[in-house]
C-alpha cells in the first residue's frame, strides 16, 4: 500500500468534517474518492496532503508517517495535490509555471545566483528541457510564453497537472479535475491521467462527481458520507452496494431524474 | 494589598470596557468591510476633541458633550466610508489597510494643526476623590463607570436581540452565507460604520475622561491595544471583542498587583499586551473563542 | 536655507540614500515576497540601539557595534516571523505593528539600558554625555581628505557620508536585482501570488518568507544605523511608527515592481521631507517649524491615499498583483 489512512478525524469548531475515516490506496492504482457534498472529501485531501493536521488518526505514505508533516514536506516525499480550482501563477508565463515547480534547483538558495551561477544555469537548462517535454505532453506547447492568466479554465487544469508532474510525484491527488472543463479538454485530461499510471507508474487518487467517469477510469472506489468511509471496493461492487445507493447514488439518480 | 487589588480591578474593568466597546466597532468593520482600519484611533481622537469643544469651549455638560462626540464619531465614520473607502473597495486587504493608515495620518495631523499639540482636559474636577472604603475613585472614573454600565449592556443587547444587531454578527461571521440568507449586506455595512463610529466616540470620550488629559495622539496610543483586543476575541466576533477587551484590561492592570511577585512595573503594561498578542498569534490565531477556519 | 545651497543637497542626498536602503528592505519583504510589514521601523531602531549601546556603554569598536546591530535585527525578525509568517496577511500586519510598538516602549522605558526618552545621549546614565559615532566621524573625515581634490571646499565629512551611503545602496540594489531574476526570485514571485500553490509544489514557503523578512530586516538595520550615525544623537522619537509608512510611500511612489525605482521614490520623498522642513518659500512660510512636522505627515498620508487610490502602479511602472490580493 502506498498510502494508508487510519482513523483520521478533523473538526472545525465542533463540526466534525471527517470522523475516523480509514482507507488505503494501492501503488499504481487509480482510486476514486466519491461521496455527496459535505461528505468530507476535500477535508480528507487537505489532511492527506499535509495542508491540515488531523486531530486524531495516522497517515502513512510510502512507508513514512506523514500526519504531522507540513504540506511542502509531504509534496517533497512525492505526494502532490492538484487543487479544485486551478491555482496557476497567473502573472507568470506558462513555462515559468513549470520551471518554478522543478526540484533540486540550487539557484533557489539565496545568493546562489551570485555564488554558484554555473550550477544554477546548468540545472536551469535541464529543468527547461523537462518543462518543454511536459508541455508537449499536455499539448500546451503553443502557449509556452503566454501569461498563464490568459489561459482558459481547462487549459489551466492541464497546466497545473503538468506543474504537479514537475515535482516528480509518486502519487497525485486530483480534486474534481473535470469541474469547469470543456468536454474536449476533459477527455484529454482523462487520457493523461490514465497515461500517467501506465507510463510513469504514478498512483492517482481522484475526487470526482461524474459517476460514469469514475466507474470507467478507476480500479477502486472509496465512498465517504458524513465524514466516514462507508464503502470501499471495485467499481462494480460499489455500484451494487445498498448503503452507497441510499447515501449517494440514489440521491444523485433522484436529482438527475 | 487587597485594597490595591480592588483598585486595580476597577481600573482594569474601565480600561477593559473602553477596549471592548471600541473593539466591537473595529472587529465588525474588519469582518464586514474586510479591512483593518488603522484610522480607527483617530475616530476616538476626533470624538474626544468634539467633546472638548462642546464641553470646554461652549460649556455644555459632559453628558451632552459625550452624545455629540458619539454623533461626531458616527458621522466621521460614515463620511470616510462613503467618500473614500467605499469607492475604493476591491483594492485588496493590504492596499485598503494602507489607505486607512494614510487617512489616519491625515486626520491626526489635521487635529495637530488645528488644535495644537498642547494637553487638553475635559471639564471634570480632577482633585476630588470618592472614598468607597476599599477603593477610591475619581469623578472621571465614576463617570466612566456610569457610561460603561449603561453602554456595554446596551451594545450586548443590541447585538443579541435586535434584527440589525443579529444581522451584523451574521455578516461579520460569514459574509457570503449571510448574503445567501437574504441579508442586505450593503445596508448592514453602512449600519456597522455608524455603530463603529459611535462606539469610537464613546470610547474616545471615556478614554479622555479616565486619562484626565489628552493630546492628538490619544487614539493612536490605544489603537494597537484595540487590535490586540479583537485578535483576542477572534477577528469578526463582536461578543469576543467585548469579553476580550475586559480580559485584556484586567490582565494589564492586575499584572501590576504586588501580590504577583511584586507586580509588573506599570509602564510595562502595554508591552505585556503586545506580548499577549504575539503569543496569541503563535498559539491561537483564531482568538480565545473563535473556531479554526478553513484556509 | 535655500535650494541653491549645496549643503542642502548634500543633506538630501544622504537622507535619500538612507531612505533608499530602508525602502529596499521593505521592497524585499513586501514587493518581492508579499509580506505586509507594518513595523519596519523596529528593525531600524533595534539595530541603532544595539550599536549605540555596544559602542557607548561597553566601549566596543564601531564595527563590532554594527555587527551587534545586524544580529539584533535578525533576532527581532525571527521573533516576529515565527508566530506571524504562517498567518494571513492582515495578521502579519498587526503582528509587525505590535513588534514595532514593543521595541519603542522598551526603548522608552528601559532607561537603564537605552537612556529612555532622552535617547542615546543618556546611555551612560544621568549627568554623563554618551557618544557612539566618534570613530565614524573620523572615518568620514579620512574619506573627506581624499575628496578634497575633487570636491574642493565641499570635500567634507557629510559629502563622504553621502557617497558611502549611495555606494552601499547601489551595491544592495545590484545584488537584489540579480537575485530577483534568479530561481530564488521566481519562488518569491510565486509566493507573492499564491503561497498555498507554492507549498503544494514542495517549496518551504515559511522558510522563503523568513529569508525575505530577515534580508529586509538587515537592510532596515543598516539604514537605521546610518540614520543614527548621521544625526549623532537619537531618541525613540527618531524611530516613530510613521517611518515605516515613509518606506511604503517610497516604494509606491516609484512603482512597486521595479527595484530601480526605489531610489527615485526615495529621492522624491526626501525632497518632500526636507523641503517642507528647511525651505522658506511660500506657502511654507505660513507654518512654523513645529507645524511643519504635522504638515509633512499630513502630506505623507495624503500621498499614500492618493497613490493607492488613483495610481497604485506608481509614477512609472504597471501595477503588481500584490496590492490586489
Amino acid at each position: 500500500m502506498l498510502l494508508k489512512v487510519d482513523g483520521i478525524t478533523k473538526a472545525f469548531g465542533g463540526v466534525k468534517a471527517v470522523q475516523g475515516a480509514s482507507f488505503d490506496v494501492k501503488e499504481g492504482s487509480i482510486t476514486a474518492l466519491i461521496g455527496p457534498n459535505g461528505a468530507g472529501k476535500t477535508t480528507a485531501f487537505n489532511l492527506v496532503s499535509g495542508f491540515m493536521r488531523p486531530d486524531e488518526g495516522t497517515i502513512q505514505f510510502d512507508g513514512r508517517r506523514t500526519e504531522r508533516l507540513s504540506g511542502h514536506t509531504v509534496a517533497r516525499h512525492g505526494l502532490v495535490r492538484v487543487f479544485q480550482t486551478a491555482r496557476v501563477f497567473t502573472q507568470m508565463t506558462v513555462l515559468e509555471n513549470l520551471l518554478i515547480a522543478a526540484r533540486h534547483q540550487p539557484g533557489e538558495k539565496f545568493g546562489a545566483a551570485w555564488l554558484m551561477p554555473g550550477r544554477t544555469s546548468r540545472r536551469e537548462r535541464e529543468i527547461r528541457r523537462e518543462a518543454e517535454e511536459r508541455l508537449a505532453l499536455v499539448r500546451l506547447t503553443h502557449l509556452t510564453h503566454e501569461r498563464a492568466g490568459a489561459l482558459s479554465g481547462g487549459q489551466r487544469k492541464l497546466l497545473e497537472l503538468a506543474r504537479a508532474l514537475m515535482v516528480q510525484p509518486k502519487m497525485i491527488l486530483l480534486d474534481e479535475p473535470m469541474a469547469g472543463v470543456a468536454p474536449v479538454l476533459g477527455e484529454q485530461l482523462m487520457e493523461h491521467i490514465k497515461e500517467l499510471r501506465e507510463k510513469a507508474g504514478i498512483t492517482v487518487l481522484i475526487i470526482e462527481h461524474d459517476i460514469d467517469l469514475v466507474m470507467s477510469i478507476s480500479d477502486r472506489v472509496i465512498v465517504m458520507d458524513e465524514g466516514r468511509v462507508i464503502a470501499d471496493g471495485p467499481p462494480d461492487a460499489i455500484q451494487a452496494n445498498e448503503r452507497v445507493i441510499t447515501a449517494y447514488l440514489g440521491r444523485n439518480a433522484g436529482a438527475a431524474a | 494589598m487587597l485594597q490595591q487589588l480592588a483598585q486595580l480591578t476597577i481600573n482594569g474593568l474601565i480600561t477593559g470596557t473602553i477596549l471592548g466597546l471600541t473593539g466591537v466597532g473595529l472587529t465588525l468593520v474588519f469582518g464586514i468591510q474586510r479591512l483593518a482600519n488603522f484610522a480607527y484611533g483617530e475616530y476616538l481622537t476626533t470624538a474626544a476633541y468634539i467633546a472638548f469643544i462642546a464641553n470646554v469651549v461652549f460649556g455644555l455638560d459632559l453628558v451632552s458633550s459625550a452624545l455629540l462626540a458619539m454623533a461626531g464619531g458616527a458621522l466621521l465614520a460614515l463620511l470616510l466610508h462613503f467618500l473614500v473607502l467605499k469607492p475604493l473597495r476591491g483594492r485588496g486587504l493590504v492596499a485598503m489597510s494602507l489607505i486607512t493608515v494614510g487617512l489616519g495620518m491625515m486626520l491626526r495631523n489635521v487635529i495637530f494643526l488645528v488644535a495644537g499639540p498642547q494637553i487638553r482636559s475635559l471639564d471634570i474636577d480632577q482633585t476630588r476623590v470618592f472614598d468607597l472604603g476599599l477603593i477610591r475613585i475619581s469623578p472621571g472614573q465614576a463617570l466612566a463607570i456610569g457610561i460603561a454600565i449603561v453602554v456595554a449592556p446596551a451594545v450586548a443587547l443590541f447585538l443579541s436581540r435586535t434584527t440589525i444587531g443579529k444581522s451584523m454578527r451574521a455578516v461579520a461571521d460569514n459574509r457570503d452565507l449571510a448574503a445567501v440568507t437574504g441579508i442586505d449586506v450593503e445596508r448592514i455595512g453602512t449600519y456597522v460604520w455608524l455603530l463603529a463610529g459611535a462606539l469610537a466616540g464613546i470610547g474616545g470620550v471615556m478614554l479622555a475622561i479616565v486619562q484626565g488629559t489628552f493630546n492628538p495622539n490619544l487614539g493612536t496610543q490605544i489603537l494597537f491595544l484595540i487590535f490586540t483586543t479583537i485578535v483576542l476575541g477572534g477577528i469578526g466576533n463582536a461578543y469576543g471583542a467585548l469579553i476580550g477587551g475586559v480580559v485584556l484590561g484586567l490582565v494589564m492592570e492586575l499584572s501590576t498587583w504586588e501580590g504577583f511577585a511584586g507586580g509588573l512595573e506599570p509602564r510595562f503594561k502595554s508591552v505585556l499586551a503586545f506580548v499577549v498578542l504575539i503569543l496569541l498569534l503563535l498559539y491561537r490565531p483564531q482568538g480565545l473563542f473563535g473556531k479554526e477556519r478553513v484556509l | 536655507m535655500d535650494i541653491f545651497n549645496p549643503v542642502f543637497w548634500i543633506f538630501v542626498a544622504t537622507t535619500g540614500g538612507i531612505y533608499t536602503i530602508m525602502a529596499l528592505g521593505l521592497y524585499v519583504q513586501f514587493s518581492l515576497a508579499g509580506l505586509p510589514n507594518f513595523g519596519h521601523v523596529a528593525f531600524m531602531a533595534v539595530a541603532a540601539y544595539a550599536m549605540a549601546i555596544l559602542v557607548a556603554r561597553y566601549g566596543l569598536p564601531l564595527p563590532v557595534g554594527i555587527l551587534g546591530g545586524l544580529v539584533a535585527a535578525v533576532i527581532l525578525a525571527i521573533l516576529v516571523g515565527v508566530p506571524a509568517l504562517r498567518l494571513r496577511a492582515d495578521y502579519l500586519a498587526i503582528a509587525t505593528v505590535a513588534g514595532g510598538e514593543i521595541v519603542r516602549y522598551l526603548a522608552m522605558n528601559l532607561q537603564g539600558l537605552t537612556g529612555g526618552p532622552i535617547g542615546s545621549i543618556g546611555l551612560l546614565g544621568p549627568g554623563k554625555i554618551a557618544t557612539f559615532n566618534g570613530s565614524w566621524q573620523v572615518f568620514m573625515g579620512d574619506i573627506a581628505f581624499y575628496l578634497k581634490p575633487i570636491f574642493g571646499k565641499y570635500g567634507r565629512p557629510d559629502t563622504a557620508m553621502a557617497i558611502v551611503v549611495w555606494v552601499f545602496a547601489f551595491a544592495a540594489i545590484l545584488v537584489l536585482w540579480r537575485m530577483e531574476r534568479s530561481p530564488w526570485g521566481r519562488v518569491m514571485q510565486g509566493i507573492r501570488e499564491d503561497d498555498t500553490a507554492v507549498a503544494a509544489i514542495g517549496k518551504n514557503v515559511v522558510g522563503f518568507k523568513m529569508q525575505a523578512l530577515i534580508i529586509g530586516a538587515l537592510l532596515g538595520a543598516v539604514s537605521g544605523m546610518l540614520l543614527a550615525l548621521q544625526i549623532g544623537v537619537f531618541s525613540p522619537d527618531d524611530y516613530q511608527p510613521t517611518i515605516t509608512f515613509y518606506a511604503y510611500l517610497i516604494i509606491i511612489l516609484g512603482g512597486m515592481n521595479r527595484i530601480w525605482s526605489v531610489p527615485v521614490g526615495a529621492i522624491l520623498f526626501t525632497l518632500l521631507y526636507t523641503g517642507t522642513r528647511f525651505l522658506n518659500v511660500y506657502p511654507l512660510t505660513l507654518f512654523d517649524s513645529g507645524e511643519r512636522a504635522y504638515l509633512r505627515l499630513f502630506l505623507v498620508g495624503l500621498l499614500l491615499v492618493l497613490f493607492l487610490a488613483f495610481r497604485p502602479q506608481g509614477i512609472f511602472g504597471d501595477r503588481r498583483q500584490i496590492l490586489e490580493k
